[in-house]
């Protein structure tokens, strides 16, 4: 792969190729970090702007560097300690012959705690944590796509369970 | 670093069968199960959608086709700075600096040190350490607050201002600020030197250097709080908790004649600041305003 080192972000293969490779993800990560109310698609789109007007300084190799930081810094300048609520959508039910009102409200209850667990844990350990268990991702590829070490994604998604388990204990069947 | 193994191996999908098994026979497998599997529920592809290629490339700028000239004055800005760039990297490989890791207001990060033992810094918080010297000595410096969590291994030595910390493999907070000096351990032991004072940590146990006064007491938490979102206190000088506010949410805050050195035991979170401004000022009977500008105005309530 070495041939791709050199290759030219100004020429719309390898800008595309830059695209379906990183835009996905870096959305994702948006999403997870800030925020449906970033507008993780819109600063996405932005940063590939800013990315293909900067294409002759910027190589290759870091594009993917250069992409998260431009679009980092363009949310942090927009919110100033918004509460990163993430929203729910749950499964519709497909036998609801088990579904009094009060097992309805419990869930809800349950959603709702389960929300603004999310919320209190730091960008870092949410970002980790959704990344790995809900996309599927795994620990050395969310490594490489945060600049870390795969310990200390390890670490950021084993934090964020003890917290999320801490905080439902009280909606466990016993 | 050593509780819990089994449930961070599941996290990792590292468990081999035979510890599978036992896990999943745990009281409390199916409550982990459907934690992870709930997390779903948040899946961000439900809410936000990314837009295609297509739709990007109508926002591009139109690019122009440069004419190139040879110019011969750039050649040799080209192979000068290649000589600049070869002696900069081969000056920082022989005399390697070191490494200083920073937090801002509102900031919190987790980073690994050369023999893998975990730091996670509190807001407004660096550490330095040399990573060439690391396997040889590991000794770091500590202004602000940091929860360590270290491998085993020689000593580990952290060192502020006030005090410093020494260990073998174990996990505890250290928190340096202001005036204030304080260690919690929660796991190991730990040995605390200050002034004239050399006191041991054990599991549970909470140490704090007040000005000149040492003081012993329990913790029963199983970590610092302010790593799962909040910011604890017991008898903290209310000047302190204020302090923390501003380093957590990036604000300034102005007390109007109210005491700085009442006591406050409680805690505040770190993502709602107007809940965090109500948790501080209730018990005291205060009233806070926010102005447009992020100023925060504590003041006696007017009744």
């Amino acid at each position: 792969m070495t041939e791709e080192l050199n290759q030219d972000i100004c020429k719309e293969d390898t800008f595309k190729h830059l695209y379906d490779s990183h835009a996905t993800e870096l959305h994702n990560y948006l999403y997870y970090k800030f925020g449906e109310s970033c507008n993780p698609n819109d600063k996405t789109q932005d940063a590939f702007v800013k990315l293909w007007e900067n294409c002759k300084k910027v190589l290759f190799s870091k594009a993917r560097g250069f992409l998260y930081k431009v679009a980092n810094n363009m949310v942090l300048n927009d919110l100033k300690h918004r509460k990163v609520v993430l929203r729910y959508q749950k499964e519709k039910p497909v036998d609801r012959t088990n579904e009094n009102p009060e097992f309805l409200m419990e869930e809800e209850q349950y959603f709702k705690k389960y929300q603004q667990t999310l919320a209190k844990l730091s960008e870092e350990q949410r970002v980790a944590f959704m990344l790995n268990k809900v996309e599927g991702k795994k620990h050395e590829e969310i490594a490489q796509q945060l600049g870390v070490t795969r310990k200390v994604v390890e670490y950021r998604i084993y934090s964020a369970f003890k917290v999320l388990k801490e905080e439902l204990e009280n909606f466990r069947i016993k | 670093m050593e509780q819990n193994s089994l449930l961070e191996k599941w996290l990792n999908n590292s468990l081999s069968e035979a510890e599978m098994e036992t896990f999943q026979k745990s009281e409390e497998y199916p409550f982990y199960q459907k934690l992870i599997a709930d997390a779903s529920t948040f899946k961000a592809s439900h809410f936000s959608q990314l837009s295609n290629f297509e739709s990007l490339k109508q926002r591009l700028p139109e690019k122009e086709v440069p004419v190139r000239k040879l110019n011969s004055t750039r050649w040799v800005l080209r192979i000068a700075s290649v000589f600049v760039l070869g002696f900069a990297l081969f000056y920082f490989f022989q005399f390697k600096p070191e490494i200083k890791i920073e937090t801002l207001a509102g900031q919190k990060t987790t980073v690994e040190l050369p023999d893998a033992s975990l730091v996670t810094l509190n807001a407004m918080s660096e550490i330095t350490y040399s990573a060439k010297k690391w396997n040889k000595n590991r000794s770091l410096t500590l202004k602000g607050e940091a929860f360590f969590d270290v491998a085993k291994g020689a000593k580990f030595d952290v060192i502020t201002d006030k005090g410093s910390v020494s260990v073998l493999g174990t996990e505890f907070n250290v928190r340096q600020r202001e005036e204030n000096f304080e260690v919690i351990c929660f796991e190991g032991v730990v040995k605390v030197i200050s002034g004239n004072f050399t006191e041991e940590l054990r599991a549970g146990e909470r140490l704090r250097l007040h000005k000149s006064e040492l003081i012993r007491s329990k913790s029963a938490m199983e970590g610092p709080q302010w790593n799962s979102g909040v910011s604890d206190f017991i008898e903290s000088p209310f000047i302190e908790v204020i302090k923390e506010l501003e380093r957590q949410y990036n604000v300034e805050i102005i007390l109007n004649g109210v005491s700085r050195d009442s006591l406050f035991t409680g805690g505040f979170v770190h993502n709602d600041l107007e809940n965090a401004l109500r948790s501080v000022t209730e018990p005291f009977g205060l009233s806070f305003s926010i102005s447009e500008n992020q100023l925060v105005t504590i003041s006696k309530r007017e009744n």
